[in-house]
């Protein structure tokens, strides 16, 4: 028990401990700006990979941890798709994820978002053309934001989920765990 | 190497009249037998007492255009320390039949059916011949790694659906899950069947993720193929992309230089580190032990955010090229990364003392999922779950590569193989990374970091490399065409041989320990489906 407490004291607050993100805000406009309205104060998201090589999914997985903490902002993963407001989709959808792509995309309650994360899901990456591959994204569901980067960093993926949800204006000015050498 | 032709010997021993030929391709040793006679040969390896190989890998080359041929390698680990021997067989013109060897070898049953889904080449007597890579909906006759199938084909879809096996019965039920998860994990479908809480069958259906990733190698050159190894599964980019470099290096007969060796061992146990840290903290994480999985993570993206200062990559990528690494040390890189790993192991230790003192935690992770040695043994499970279940192998010691011949390597072996043993064999290896980098720190070589000159590989060479990756042993088979060109490439991660062993770990286990069990093994399904 008091081990437990020390070792809390002795870590103290690390969220935030990260340097910003180095790539320009997306822009996000017209309609998809719209549906987004609804979620500045919360967004549920459901995370499909569509084929990726797991490094999007581990970036995305980094976003929940102590030191990004998306929680804060009031991003969320939802369980299913079901009760979802927004898609992040990575991976270049192969042939064999086409049906199961589409399938939770049409799961997904009006209004929705989707969000294409990494080279891949934006324009297939490597892949493009392969017999197994048949995307990007955008060719099988409509997109509203692409966050390019193989695989962007945990910051891009913040920022870019922030300018959608509009609190552009409090986007995380970090610092990274340990000064740069 | 002298255990090897000691083998060799044995097997002419015994078959010298059918052995047809016998040689050394860079060191290991190939016999090339006929067609026929495989399933004895292969039978005698695997069960002598004196040799006891398990196949470590299986593959088929298409050597067209050049000649109308297919060859099927056989790759063995014989004995405790896995010494290689590779037995050859070839198909000439059309025929498509080989034997299958499955009835007596376990390990080569999703191999044979990934040959018959991707050459056409079918195993005689496999017990179980449906498709595997190959999902239902795609049309009959596309192999895609046979020459004449065009790498860019866009194939039609057909009706179908995939015959699990099935468990009749009053009060047995079939509970299908995937392929998209509930957290953020990667795409796959388990099928189990249950009589109440406990599990009594699980049946994987994977390749959901197949990305054609052998294809698109036969696109790219010697020289390029390093940035789509790094790709075949992104949290295992360095190991991938290291295994990779190193079989084309062999082709072009050139050697990494001492520099390059000993920081492509700094940077593969970075990769290490990150990983296993990361695992132990989401292990806990399925017991709900909320507080280790935070402090995990934490230390797990300091160790990112190190990778990012060093190399201007979180995951790795872009350091490995072919004849060395892109990425130099400087003196006050070497300080940094020694005094955050002081400050991480510290860390780390004051958590697992938390986590070994804490019984409920014990009481999930002891006895769940137990995976036992006879069980590993026979599919030939390896790296960290294979050392949770006894099988003593280890790659960077069995096969040094990169500096570790340099270094003495303790490999932590456990033997109930269960969650916790799995765990544990995380948590040591964790220390045993710290300590190495620490050493190749001290004795870091001065020198270059590339070597001087890439000379053309010969058209039709192949080489095989081995690398232990933090999942376990990673094989790349690469065979060289013309132009400087890949004219196949066989890419092997750990998962395609331990994924089918966790469908005997979770016998007789709630459904609701799955995702504790599932990650406790962590595999790849990029890494799996290519
Ligand atoms: S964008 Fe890069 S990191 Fe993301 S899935 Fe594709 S290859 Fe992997």
């Amino acid at each position: 028990m008091f081990r437990i407490l020390r070792k809390s004291l002795k870590t103290g607050i690390v969220t935030g401990q990260h340097d910003a993100s180095s790539t320009s805000t997306p822009t996000v406009a017209g309609e998809s700006a719209e549906k987004a309205r609804s979620f500045r104060r919360s967004l549920a998201i459901r995370e499909v990979d569509s084929g990726s090589c797991n490094g999007c999914e581990m970036e995305m997985n980094a976003l929940m941890n102590p030191v990004y903490d998306a929680e804060r902002f009031g991003i969320h993963i939802a369980a299913s798709p079901r009760h979802a407001d927004a898609l992040v989709v990575t991976g270049p959808v192969t042939v064999n994820m086409e049906k199961a792509l589409k399938d939770a995309y049409r799961a997904t309650p009006d209004p929705k978002l989707v969000i294409a994360l990494g080279d891949c899901a934006c324009d297939c990456g490597m892949f493009k053309g392969s017999y197994a591959v048949t995307g990007p994204v955008e060719r099988h569901v409509p997109v509203d934001v692409k966050v390019p980067g193989c695989p962007p960093r945990p910051a891009e993926i913040l920022q870019a989920l922030q300018t959608l949800m509009g609190h552009a204006g409090v986007a995380v000015k970090g610092r990274a765990l340990k000064p740069k050498g | 190497m002298e255990d090897t032709s000691e083998a060799v010997r044995k097997i002419i021993e015994g078959f010298g009249s059918i052995v047809l030929n016998v040689e050394a391709v860079h060191g290991l040793p190939v016999v090339k037998v006929p067609k026929e006679d495989l399933p004895v040969i292969a039978h005698f390896i695997h069960t002598a007492p004196s040799l006891r190989g398990t196949l470590s890998l299986q593959w088929a080359v298409d050597l067209r255009p050049g000649e109308r041929r297919f060859q099927l390698y056989y790759l063995f680990s014989l004995k405790e320390r896995g010494d290689w021997l590779v037995l050859l067989t070839e198909l000439d013109g059309d025929d498509r039949l080989f034997h299958s060897i499955t009835p007596h070898i376990h390990a080569a049953k999703w191999y044979e059916r990934e040959i018959r889904d991707m050459f056409g080449l079918i195993a005689q007597g496999h017990p179980d011949l449906r498709r595997l890579v190959r999902h239902e909906h795609w049309p009959k006759g596309a192999h895609p790694l046979k020459k004449d199938f065009p790498w860019n084909t866009v194939m039609e879809r057909r009706q179908g659906e995939y015959a699990f096996r099935r468990i009749d019965g009053e009060g047995v039920l079939e509970v299908p899950v995937g392929p998209i998860h509930a957290g953020i994990i990667e795409s796959g479908h388990f099928r189990f069947s249950v009589a109440g809480e406990p599990i009594m069958q699980l049946e994987l259906r994977h390749f959901w993720k197949h990305r054609g990733v052998e294809k698109v190698f036969e696109n790219l050159s010697l020289v390029n193929g390093v940035s789509l190894a790094e790709k075949v599964s992104g949290d295992t980019s360095f190991g991938h992309s290291l295994c990779y470099c190193q079989a084309v290096e062999t082709l072009m007969g050139v050697e990494a230089p001492p520099r390059a060796r000993y920081l492509r061992t700094i940077f593969l146990e970075l990769e290490r580190l990150h990983n296993h840290i990361g695992d132990v903290g989401a292990i806990c994480n399925d017991t709900a032990y909320a507080l280790a999985h935070a402090h995990c993570a934490r230390m797990k993206e300091r160790i990112m955010q190190l990778n990012d200062r060093l190399t201007g990559s979180r995951f790795l990528r872009g350091v490995n090229i072919a004849g060395g690494v892109t990425v130099n040390l400087w003196p006050y890189h070497l300080d940094e990364i020694v005094h955050e790993l002081d400050e991480i192991e510290e860390d780390f230790t004051e958590l697992t003392q938390i986590l070994f003192n804490n019984a409920s935690l014990a009481d999930r992770l002891e006895t769940t999922g137990v995976l036992n040695e006879r069980t590993a043994w026979d599919h030939g499970v390896m790296g960290v779950v294979g050392r949770a279940s006894n099988i003593n192998r280890d790659v960077r010691r069995d096969h040094p590569f990169a500096a570790y011949k340099d270094f003495t390597l303790k490999v932590p072996v456990y033997h109930y193989g269960d969650v916790q043993a799995r765990m544990r064999v995380r948590i040591d290896e964790v220390h045993e990374s710290i300590d190495l980098i620490r050493q190749a720190h001290e004795r870091l070589p001065e020198g270059a970091i590339t070597a001087a000159c890439l000379p053309a590989a010969h058209p039709g060479d192949w080489a095989l490399s081995a690398v232990e990756g933090w999942r376990g042993e990673i094989l790349y088979f690469v065979m060289a065409g013309q132009d400087g060109m890949i004219h196949r490439c066989k890419a092997r991660d750990p998962s395609f041989v331990n994924w089918p062993a966790i469908q005997f770990a979770v016998l007789g286990n709630i459904i609701p320990d799955f995702p504790l069990i599932n990650k406790s093994f962590n595999l790849s399904y990029a890494g799996n489906d290519l």
